[in-house]
């Protein structure tokens, strides 16, 4: 017997072993020189590791390699889409450096690298086996990092979080089971094949599969736990958890979507996701209205962004592949600028300073924090001149382009309601409110305001760059 | 033969075995209880409380710890029955492995999750 | 692909599967002590690896049972964490319900 992998496959994933080493890293450091660790000791290993396998996956550019027998398929795709679960995790981490309580920062800061990997792993798993390996780590380490804060809502998200989860993650692999049965193989590729269509393991697998995916993305009927986990998880987790999740989920999708399914079975299969997608945007927008707290309105916010970018994959085209990819990197940009935001404003009380009603009056306090508020809500509301705006144009040309006229139609729908939305906070922070005084507002760490400015140019800069590689595609072969 | 035969006998063995050993002693035995028979068997001391009580939460973690590695040694079993043909690789695979989950349980002991405190 | 077992056809064992997995699917929606859910959920994982190792033997590829020792690995790690958060969401509370877990809603 020889060897069943060879260098090719451990060079494909060599990316992956460097960020997981840099979570074990992290935490040696932390137990050999506990007493007399510098400040941010933890916080700077984790940016380089992070920042170093950002750069070993943007190697990987151009390459095609199907690494351990289809398991882990190196593209332009899982190159993409793994340097948006990493520009996520830089992002939460800067938030990590707002200060507060350093005493368990290296073990979450391990955790969340460890999330990452698994997200990282969605982005090029190819069969069934990598893509329930991958959600797992993501989430098992998401559930831990949910609960860490000492507070009781976080608490309760971390739960309310694992029972749902783990019960999506249940469908989700008896779904996986049953395609098995069906292909009689884990890998995805195997379940394009025409004689796919006539068998029912293959339909109730989809089925199971799809639902299990729904949940994960939040989608309508299955997002109920979504606004409860971001107010409750701290700050940085749910930026996290916004951008990360969404981004893997996203890329398994759009792998199951565009390169597992036999060609006649396509379309039935996925119409009843394009439907959830289109209501999601009307609840997750008509949600939004009723909220009292930022965590809590950007998590219903995001149940409609996921909805935009479904109906971008709607025609399953290479475009519309190109144009959801779009989406997804403005959306993580105006996303965690928002966060940035709010995090910069965090007192680190009770509810991390989010209510809504703290905003009252900022623009006259911190006209710039305001400002950039102002900026990164008008973005995620798709208003023009921001790349949230060219997205949405985008997205509305190829679902209209592919006949999807009426995905194209509700999303038009859901921006309008989302427009109040958005407007009620502006509003609050520029009505002048005395009962706060300018001493009250904490002056807020360094690595937020950076994070704050960076996302703040990304998402000016998208603007004026659509122009995205359009190799996207071949996905699995 | 109809392949479940031999569960449904063994089903109907079980179910009669258990029912012959709890209804016969009822049926057969002679009941003259005087107060030294009715007391707690031999070396026993009479019980003060309840004994369904609630556990503390220490026994929670270690059961924790405890499920964690159990299953990890689990994972031995497929690589020592292919050792032989993974040669050098499967040995230096199985020695990150244990490193990985070395560094975590030193994690735990040093920050006090094994003691009994 | 074989179609039966040990004289028992492959459809049997698939049923028992699903049968076990929607066992799991009801007790995790509508009980509502944690612990109880999720024992539901591990109902659930081992109705998907019965079936894995199933399909395993029926089309004689040995990925379904690595899945299924994948899944068992996981499974452990995840009841871990779930006792965790159990016992901290809990700690001070009389009994067991996810009924008194609400100061998130709206």
């Amino acid at each position: 017997m020889t060897l069943p992998f060879t260098h090719v496959d451990w060079a494909a994933v060599a990316p992956l072993e460097v960020l997981a080493a840099t979570g074990l890293l992290v935490l040696l450091f932390d137990l050999v020189w506990r007493p007399f660790a510098p400040r941010g000791l933890s916080l700077s290993v984790a940016f380089l590791g992070t920042i170093l396998t950002a750069a070993l996956i943007a190697q990987q550019y151009g390459t095609n390699v199907a690494a351990f027998n289809g398991g882990y398929i190196v593209g332009n795709f899982s190159v993409l889409f793994g340097e948006v679960v990493l520009l996520g995790t830089l992002g939460a981490l800067a938030l990590m450096g707002r200060g507060g309580s350093d005493r368990e920062s290296a073990g979450t800061i391990a955790l969340l690298l460890w999330s990452a990997c698994g997200a990282l792993l969605l982005a090029a798993a190819a069969t069934t086996m990598t893509i329930f390996l991958g959600i797992e780590l993501l989430s098992l380490a998401l559930y831990c990092l949910c609960g860490l804060a000492n507070r009781k809502s976080a608490r309760e998200a971390a739960l309310k979080y694992l029972l749902l989860s783990s019960t999506a993650s249940a469908v989700l692999l008896f779904g996986m089971a049953l395609l098995f049965g069906a292909s009689g193989s884990v890998s995805l590729a195997a379940l394009a094949s025409p004689a796919m269509v006539t068998n029912p393991l293959f339909w109730m697998g989809s089925g199971f599969f799809l639902v299990g995916i729904a949940f994960k993305l939040s989608l309508v009927p299955f997002h109920a736990w979504a606004p409860d986990v971001y107010q409750g998880a701290p700050l940085p987790i749910a930026a996290f958890m916004t951008v990360v999740t969404k981004a893997a989920t996203i890329a398994i999708f759009a792998r199951f979507a565009y390169a597992a399914l036999p060609a006649g079975a396509s379309q039935m299969l996925l119409l009843p996701v394009w439907a959830i997608a289109g209501i999601s945007m009307i609840v997750g927008n008509v949600g939004m209205l009723a909220q009292h707290d930022l965590k809590r309105l950007l998590g219903y916010s995001g149940i409609a962004q996921v909805g935009y970018i479904l109906a971008a994959l709607a025609g399953t085209t290479r475009l519309g592949l190109r144009y959801a990819f779009f989406y997804l990197v403005v959306y993580a940009v105006m996303n965690l600028g928002a966060f940035a935001v709010a995090a910069v404003l965090s007192s680190g009380d009770d509810e991390e300073g989010t209510q809504i009603q703290s905003y009252r009056g900022l623009g006259a306090r911190r006209p710039l924090l305001a400002a950039a508020m102002t900026f990164f809500l008008l973005a995620l509301a798709g208003l023009p001149p921001t790349a949230g705006f060219l997205g949405k144009i985008l997205i509305l040309a190829v679902a209209a382009g592919t006949g999807y006229l009426w995905l194209a139609a509700l999303l038009l729908v859901g921006t309008a309601i989302s427009l109040y939305a958005y407007a009620k906070i502006i509003l609050a922070m520029y009505r002048p409110d005395h009962r706060v005084h300018a001493a009250d507002i904490p002056r807020g760490a360094p690595l937020p305001w950076v994070s704050l400015a960076l996302c703040l140019v990304a998402t000016v800069a998208l603007t004026f760059y659509p122009l995205l590689p359009s190799g996207l595609l071949p996905l699995v072969k | 033969m109809n392949p479940y035969l031999p569960v449904a006998i063994f089903l109907a063995v079980a179910l009669a075995a258990a029912l012959l050993f709890t209804v016969l002693p009822g049926l057969l035995a002679q009941r003259k209880p005087n107060p030294l028979k009715l007391e707690a068997y031999e070396c026993g001391v009479e019980p003060t409380s309840s004994v369904s009580g609630r556990f503390p939460v220490r026994f929670y973690l270690i059961a924790m710890l405890f499920v964690i590695f159990d299953v990890e040694a689990a994972s031995f079993y497929p690589w020592a029955v292919e050792l032989h043909a993974l040669k050098l690789f499967g040995l230096l695979e199985m020695v990150v492995f244990i490193v990985v989950l070395g560094i975590g349980y030193a994690y735990v002991w040093k920050r006090g999750g094994l003691a009994w405190k | 692909m074989a179609t039966s077992f040990a004289g028992v056809p492959i459809f049997d064992y698939e049923a028992l599967a699903s049968v076990l997995f929607f066992i799991g699917l009801a007790g995790a929606i509508a009980r509502r002590n944690p612990l109880v859910m999720l024992m539901s959920i591990e109902l659930m994982f081992n109705a998907a690896n019965l079936a894995f190792i199933v399909f395993a033997r029926a089309w004689l590829n040995n990925a379904g049972q690595i899945f299924a020792f994948l899944v068992i690995t996981v499974a452990a790690a995840e009841a871990a964490i779930a006792l965790a958060i159990v016992v901290v969401v809990f700690r001070s509370a009389p009994q067991v319900n996810v009924d008194d877990v609400r100061v998130l809603h709206g």
